[in-house]
This record gives C-alpha cells, sequence and structure tokens, in this order.
C-alpha cells in the first residue's frame, strides 16, 4: 500500500517537474498581455521575435463589456507587461481583474502597465462628468485605433512601454517600430487615394466609434443608433434620426458585430440606404486578421455601401 | 490629391508650357512631342503632389508639436487638483415595493414547552400587504492607502420597520487589503463579507434578485459578514484557481457569536472559513465555475440556549454560463447554485435536547440550498426562476418513517412537514448599467408556517464610480 503511494506520489512529482520546466522554457519570451485585439497585433509587430502576445478580448466581442472571466487572471498573474488602449475604454472589466492579478508590476501607474492613448489628443471629451451624457465614453472618444494615424501613436507608445520595460531590447524595438511605420506610411498614402470618393459622405453607425476614421477620411458623421454611448435608443430618438437622416441625405448606417442587425436594417429601409457591417478591432471580421487588414477593409466595406447607396463621390 | 489641384495642375501646364508651343503642335501635328508634352504634364503633376503630400505632413507635424504642448499643461493642471487624493465614491440607492398575502409567520403549535419559533416572524421585520421599503442607501468608499495597501468602506443606512421607519446606520464593511504581498498572496483584515460561497458575499442591491435566497437568510443570516483576518492566493496555474482561509469572530448575522461581556471567548469560539474555487473555459462560449466552502466553530455559545456546541457550515456552489461572444448576439444564459448543509446546535428547541442512547447531545444537520436560471435576453431584458429549499435547523424532534422504520425529521408537533420551498419568477430590466427596475413573484410553501404570496418592485440606481469588482462579476 504505502509503495503504491510512493510511486504515485513519485510520478506526481515528476509530472510537475515536467510541466514546470515546460512553463520556465515558455516563459524566456517577454510574455505580453493586451487587453485588445489591435493591441496584441501591434505588439507582436514591435516585440517581434522577442515577445510572446495574447489579447484578452476576442475582434467579435464588444470590447466595453468583456464579461468578467476568471481564467484571464493566471494571463495577467504571469503577464510582464500589460497593454490597454486606455482613455476608459476597458474600464467596466480591466480594473476588477488587474486588482485581482496579484501582480502589482502591471497595476495601473506602474511601468508594466502601458497606456496606449498616450500620445492621442482625444475627441468629444465631455465638458463635464455626467452620466446623463452616457456611461462609456467619460474620457472622450477611445475608438482612436479605428484611425491609421492613431495606430502610428500606439506603436510608438507601445515601443517607448517596451524599451522602458527592457531597455537591453531597445534596438530591435526601435528597428521593428521603424519597420512598421514605413509599411503605415505607405499603406496610409495609398487609402487615402482609395479613400477618396467617401469624402463628404453622411453616415450613422450604432455606436459612436467612427469618429476618428471619418474625421481622417473626410466623412460626416450624423449620429447614432444608441441615444448616448452604451445607451440603448428610445423608440422617439430613432424616430429623431431617421428624420434628421432624411433631411441631411444620409444612406450608410454602419453596425458593428456586436449589435444586432434588427435596427440597423429597419433604419436603412426607412432611408433607402446601406447597411454595412464594420469590424472596429482586429478579428472583427473573418478577413480581418491584422491591424492594416482592419483599416483596408473598413475602406474597401464602406466605398461598396456608398457606392451602392449612391451616395459615392467622383473622384 | 483633389480634383481641383489636378485642374489647377493642368492649368499650370497649359500656362507655364502650352501656351507658347500650342502652334507649333497644331502646325508639326507630331506624335512624339505630344507623348512629351503628357510626360511633362505627369511629371508636373506628381511633383505638384509631392509638395502637397509634403506641406501636409508639416502642418500634421505642427498640429501633434501643439497638441503634445497643450496635452503636457492639461494633464499638469489635472495633478494639481486636491481632488485627485480623494477616494472613488459611490452611493446605490435601492427601493422596494411590495405586496405580501401575509406576515410569514411560524405556526403557533401546540404550546408545549421549547416550541421557541411557534409564532414568530420568518425573516422579516417588514410588515405584511402593501408596503415601500428604503431597503437601504449604501455608500462605498474606497481607496489606496499607501503603495502597499487599500482599503474601503460600505456605510449603509436603511430604513426598518422594527424602529419606528427609522433608518439606522450601519458599517457593513470596512477593510484593509494588501495589495503588494509576495507569492501571489493577499491579507484582508477588519469588517468585511466571509468569502464563504458566492450569494452570502454580494450586498443586498446586487444580488440578482429582490431577496436574498430564503436558504441562505436562514443559514448565513443575510450577508457573510464577520470581523477578522482573512488571507487568500491565487494558485500560480494555467488555470484558474483560488483559494481562502478566514478566522473571525462570526459568519453572518449570526446572534451565537458568544460575544458577552460576561464570558471570555476560547480561542475555539471564533469561526474558521476556508474556499477554494476554480473556473474552467469548456469553449469561447462556455464555462464553468465550482466552488467549495466551510465554516467551523469548534466551542460556539448559544447565547439564547446558554449552551456550547460545534457549528460547521459547508457550502458548494457551481455556476455555468453560455455567453456567446458577438456575432450579434447579446444573450446568454446563467445556470447557478449552491448547496449547503448546516451542522450545530446540539440543543434543539422544540422537544428538548436530542440525546442519543449514552446519554450525549446529538448534533442535528439541515440541508438549504437554490438553484436559479436566468436568460438575457438583451442588453436590457433578463427574466429568471429560481427554487429555493431549505430545512430548519430548529426543527422538532425526529420521528420514525413508518415504512422504513429509520428515524427521519418530516413533521412536527403540529403535522406540518418542516422543509420550506419557495418559487420564484423575475425580470430585471437595465435602462442602463446603473439604474435597474426588477419585478418579482415568490410563491412560498413553508413546512410549520403559513404559505404565502409576495409581489416585489425593485429600483435601484448607482451613483458615482460604481464599479463591479471582481467578485461581484455577473
Ligand atoms: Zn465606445
Amino acid at each position: 500500500m504505502t509503495l503504491v503511494w510512493c510511486n504515485r506520489l513519485w510520478a506526481l512529482a515528476f509530472a510537475l517537474a515536467l510541466v514546470s520546466s515546460g512553463m520556465a522554457r515558455a516563459e524566456e519570451k517577454i510574455y505580453v498581455v493586451t487587453t485588445l485585439p489591435d493591441l496584441a497585433d501591434i505588439t507582436a509587430r514591435i516585440g517581434g521575435e522577442l515577445v510572446t502576445v495574447e489579447s484578452l478580448a476576442k475582434g467579435i466581442e464588444d470590447p466595453h463589456g468583456v464579461p468578467i472571466k476568471p481564467s484571464f487572471l493566471p494571463k495577467l498573474n504571469r503577464a510582464q507587461v500589460v497593454v490597454v488602449m486606455g482613455l476608459e475604454y476597458e474600464h467596466s472589466w480591466i480594473p476588477a481583474l488587474l486588482s485581482e492579478a496579484r501582480n502589482s508590476k502591471i497595476m495601473k501607474g506602474n511601468i508594466g502597465y502601458i497606456d496606449a492613448s498616450l500620445k492621442v489628443t482625444p475627441k468629444e471629451v465631455p465638458m463635464d462628468l455626467s452620466r446623463a451624457k452616457g456611461e462609456l465614453h467619460p474620457a472622450g472618444n477611445p475608438h482612436f485605433n479605428l484611425d491609421p494615424e492613431g495606430g502610428r501613436l500606439i506603436a510608438q507608445t507601445i515601443a517607448e512601454g517596451l524599451t522602458l520595460n527592457f531597455p537591453q531590447h531597445r534596438a530591435t524595438f526601435e528597428a521593428n517600430l521603424k519597420a512598421f511605420l514605413a509599411q503605415l506610411d505607405a499603406k496610409i498614402r495609398e487609402w487615402k487615394i482609395m479613400a477618396k470618393p467617401l469624402q463628404g459622405v453622411r453616415f450613422v453607425s450604432y455606436h459612436q466609434d467612427f469618429t476618428y476614421f471619418a474625421d481622417r477620411f473626410g466623412m460626416e458623421y450624423v449620429g447614432t443608433i444608441e441615444l448616448k454611448p452604451g445607451i440603448e435608443p428610445t423608440a422617439a430618438h430613432l424616430v429623431e434620426l431617421v428624420q434628421s437622416m432624411k433631411t441631411e441625405g444620409v444612406k450608410v448606417v454602419i453596425r458593428e458585430p456586436h449589435f444586432s442587425e434588427k435596427v440597423p436594417s429597419q433604419i436603412a429601409a426607412q432611408v433607402g440606404g446601406q447597411v454595412v457591417k464594420l469590424p472596429i478591432m482586429v478579428g472583427g471580421a473573418p478577413e480581418v486578421k491584422t491591424y492594416f487588414d482592419l483599416i483596408e477593409y473598413n475602406i474597401r466595406e464602406l466605398l461598396k455601401a456608398a457606392q451602392a447607396a449612391g451616395v459615392a463621390g467622383k473622384v | 490629391m483633389h480634383v481641383g489641384s489636378r485642374a489647377l495642375a493642368l492649368l499650370v501646364v497649359f500656362a507655364l508650357g502650352l501656351g507658347p508651343l500650342a502652334p507649333a503642335v497644331f502646325a508639326q501635328e507630331k506624335a512624339s512631342e505630344l507623348e512629351n508634352l503628357k510626360k511633362q504634364m505627369l511629371q508636373m503633376e506628381e511633383q505638384f503632389q509631392q509638395l502637397q503630400q509634403q506641406i501636409e505632413k508639416l502642418e500634421t507635424k505642427k498640429i501633434q508639436e501643439v497638441e503634445a504642448k497643450a496635452n503636457a499643461a492639461l494633464e499638469s493642471s489635472k495633478k494639481t487638483f486636491a481632488s485627485q487624493f480623494n477616494p472613488a465614491l459611490s452611493l446605490g440607492i435601492d427601493t422596494i415595493g411590495s405586496y405580501k398575502s401575509h406576515r410569514q409567520a411560524f405556526n403557533p403549535g401546540d404550546g408545549t414547552a421549547g416550541t421557541r419559533d411557534a409564532g414568530q416572524p420568518i425573516n422579516n421585520t417588514r410588515p405584511a400587504g402593501a408596503d415601500f421599503n428604503l431597503r437601504s442607501a449604501e455608500l462605498f468608499i474606497s481607496a489606496d492607502v499607501d503603495p502597499f495597501t487599500r482599503a474601503y468602506a460600505t456605510i449603509n443606512a436603511s430604513a426598518d420597520a422594527a424602529n419606528n421607519d427609522e433608518a439606522i446606520l450601519s458599517v457593513e464593511e470596512a477593510a484593509i487589503v494588501t495589495t503588494r504581498l509576495p507569492y501571489n498572496l493577499t491579507v484582508r483584515g477588519g469588517r468585511f463579507f466571509a468569502d464563504f460561497g458566492v450569494l452570502p458575499h454580494r450586498h443586498d442591491h446586487d444580488l440578482p434578485f429582490v431577496d436574498r435566497p430564503p436558504s441562505l437568510a436562514t443559514f448565513v443570516g443575510g450577508e457573510a459578514q464577520t470581523n477578522g483576518v482573512e488571507v487568500s492566493w491565487l494558485a500560480p496555474t494555467p488555470f484558474f484557481l483560488r483559494a481562502s482561509g478566514t478566522v473571525g469572530n462570526k459568519l453572518g448575522a449570526d446572534f451565537r457569536d458568544g460575544v458577552s461581556d460576561v464570558n471570555s471567548r476560547p480561542i475555539k469560539g471564533l469561526t474558521y472559513m476556508g474556499r477554494l474555487q476554480t473556473y474552467f473555459d469548456i469553449n469561447d462560449d462556455n464555462n464553468v465555475e465550482l466552488g467549495g466552502s466551510i465554516a467551523e466553530t469548534p466551542n460556539a455559545e448559544d447565547v439564547t440556549n446558554s449552551g456550547r456546541f460545534e457549528r460547521r457550515l459547508v457550502g458548494m456552489d457551481f455556476k455555468y454560463r453560455w455567453y456567446p461572444l458577438g456575432y450579434g448576439v447579446r444573450q446568454s444564459l446563467t445556470v447557478a447554485g449552491e448547496l449547503l448543509h448546516d451542522l450545530g446546535e446540539a440543543d434543539p428547541v422544540n422537544g428538548g435536547p436530542r440525546r442519543d442512547i449514552f446519554g450525549n447531545a446529538v448534533r442535528q444537520g439541515a440541508w438549504g440550498g437554490y438553484v436559479y436560471a436566468e436568460y438575457r435576453l438583451s442588453k436590457q431584458w433578463r427574466p429568471g426562476v429560481r427554487f429555493d429549499y431549505f430545512q430548519l435547523q430548529s426543527e422538532p424532534l425526529l420521528v420514525t418513517n413508518s415504512f422504513t422504520l429509520q428515524p427521519a425529521s418530516t413533521l412536527n408537533a403540529t403535522g406540518h412537514r418542516t422543509d420550506n420551498r419557495t418559487w420564484t419568477a423575475y425580470l430585471t430590466w437595465f435602462p442602463s448599467e446603473f439604474q435597474r427596475l426588477r419585478l418579482q413573484y415568490n410563491r412560498s410553501d413553508r413546512g410549520n408556517a403559513q404559505d404565502a404570496n409576495e409581489f416585489f418592485l425593485q429600483w435601484t440606481a448607482f451613483l458615482g464610480s460604481h464599479s463591479h469588482g471582481f467578485s461581484e462579476r455577473e
């Protein structure tokens, strides 16, 4: 009896040793956890071979309301660096996780906590912080990732953050950042030409998330289906929205993947327009696998919708 | 490059190049010259584009510089506000309107000695019939104390019929929590809701229902309040595994915590609690949470019966969630429940102490628990059903089952079944994340008490920085 137990204990110890040595090998790379997939994609570009990156949220989720899963805790507990979008984008879920992760390195205010919004000039900053204005954008609009120039600022901030944490790899991060930005610059030139017909195109979306994108490519935001960021529409609000869409000739309705089809398509039908389903993060559509894919996909799909609705400009 | 600028480029070409050359072109009509002109035009257009790009670049650079300066100024001005050091504040207001068919109380019994519960109201100080009740106006305060600890407090004022509807101010929680201990450890001390089960350490207004499940209200006595010290540990495993141990003076609204100004309390009179919980993602959309808890008081004092006994409360909990991520679906399903076993009270009341054949006092166990299912139809609407069952600790003598000849606790002195069932249906509406209305119906079938129908309408709002902590997650 005792002999059997001894054998079992030895087997268990052996198994544990195997597992832990495997984990140690995996952790030779810098382990970075990001809240959202865009940050993971860009961090992987900056960190290159040096990092293993994991995003907590998936691209199809509602980034403001990611469910607090206990399985996130072991990841945050092991993380050497955490990257958040910032501007209170993840305020309903990341603070609770960080305060329970028992990893003081990545607590807000420490160098392991990289806030990707640091270089961003926020738009739509509320003049007074009242919940009567909605609940999700208290520090201004946090959807700057949809603007490729926002991508530039994110990449620069991540490179600086990684360098601060791992100064011995400064040269690698700088070189990777340079390569990324060169590619981004070329793409932005391409996208600007590609998006020319979108100039002056008026649109509405479900959530107030295309502000930075619209400003970059000269589109005009007319309103949102949501009453305020995070507040579902009332009937009166929808009537008003359709009325203003009719007077302003709005034919394009953007629907983000985490909102249901019903209301956007009803509204589009009422104004004789088009619904276009656009991801707001990497992974939000099956084809969108990288940050570059995200911007390009959104421009392409908007062009299609604008052309189908007959509101695309002539180049 | 805009349409306008291209036209401009053409104009420039015409003015500078084509104009003077025009006669020659028309005279000779040479294709090669036309080609040359075309090339020139293209070159000039390209130069124009480059110039424009440079201008744009310079402009954005300038704007960025200005913005950076403005940001820096803004940041520094923010930091000088003294309010930066103020703690986070939030206030929860929880109002309940209700109609109850009658006040629930234990049946009077036959008047024999020891029928302690006879005629007593159950878990409730609110009147029967129509009622409005500000159940709680609860202030929550939290902040970092220093780089090593944070602290929080919950101050509650609730109006109670038993107190002429005057609000009683109480400190529900006030605790200090470490933030930087090594080895994944956290220590919490003060008054707090002990880490026992799932819903016992939720505040009333954070429950998924209007009322606390009757089994928890009976076994734990409302919120799992204790005064003591807790050590918790997050296992460094690839999956979630968390353990905690607590020493406190009591668990919940336990009037038998043995505090008396006459007798000293032995160390065994404290309550020792432990909890282990884990979580698994079955896949992206389905997950399961499991937990086990124990609260042991080796030598508790029953003030009412002036006796000492060992009390052991054991709990098991589970939660299954189907939460499909994205793709336009905002629906989810939660099925969760807790099962409790309360072993204690060597000195049951109805019929006097129970003794074994050697004359020693026999402890008596009671089972209880609840299970609920809630379906989220949309961001705003959540209907649910709940079933709750519990046995009473202060149960009458065991009777012999005439078929099995085994002792069982089924009947009391008045012939009623002594187990208690409550069927519940509810519907919650969230106009926003910070406001909630809930309609609930309870059908209570209580073994040795009157049955009752109860209707509730609850309206709850949160002001300020109400953010759900990890243990209050959905
Ligand atoms: Zn948003």
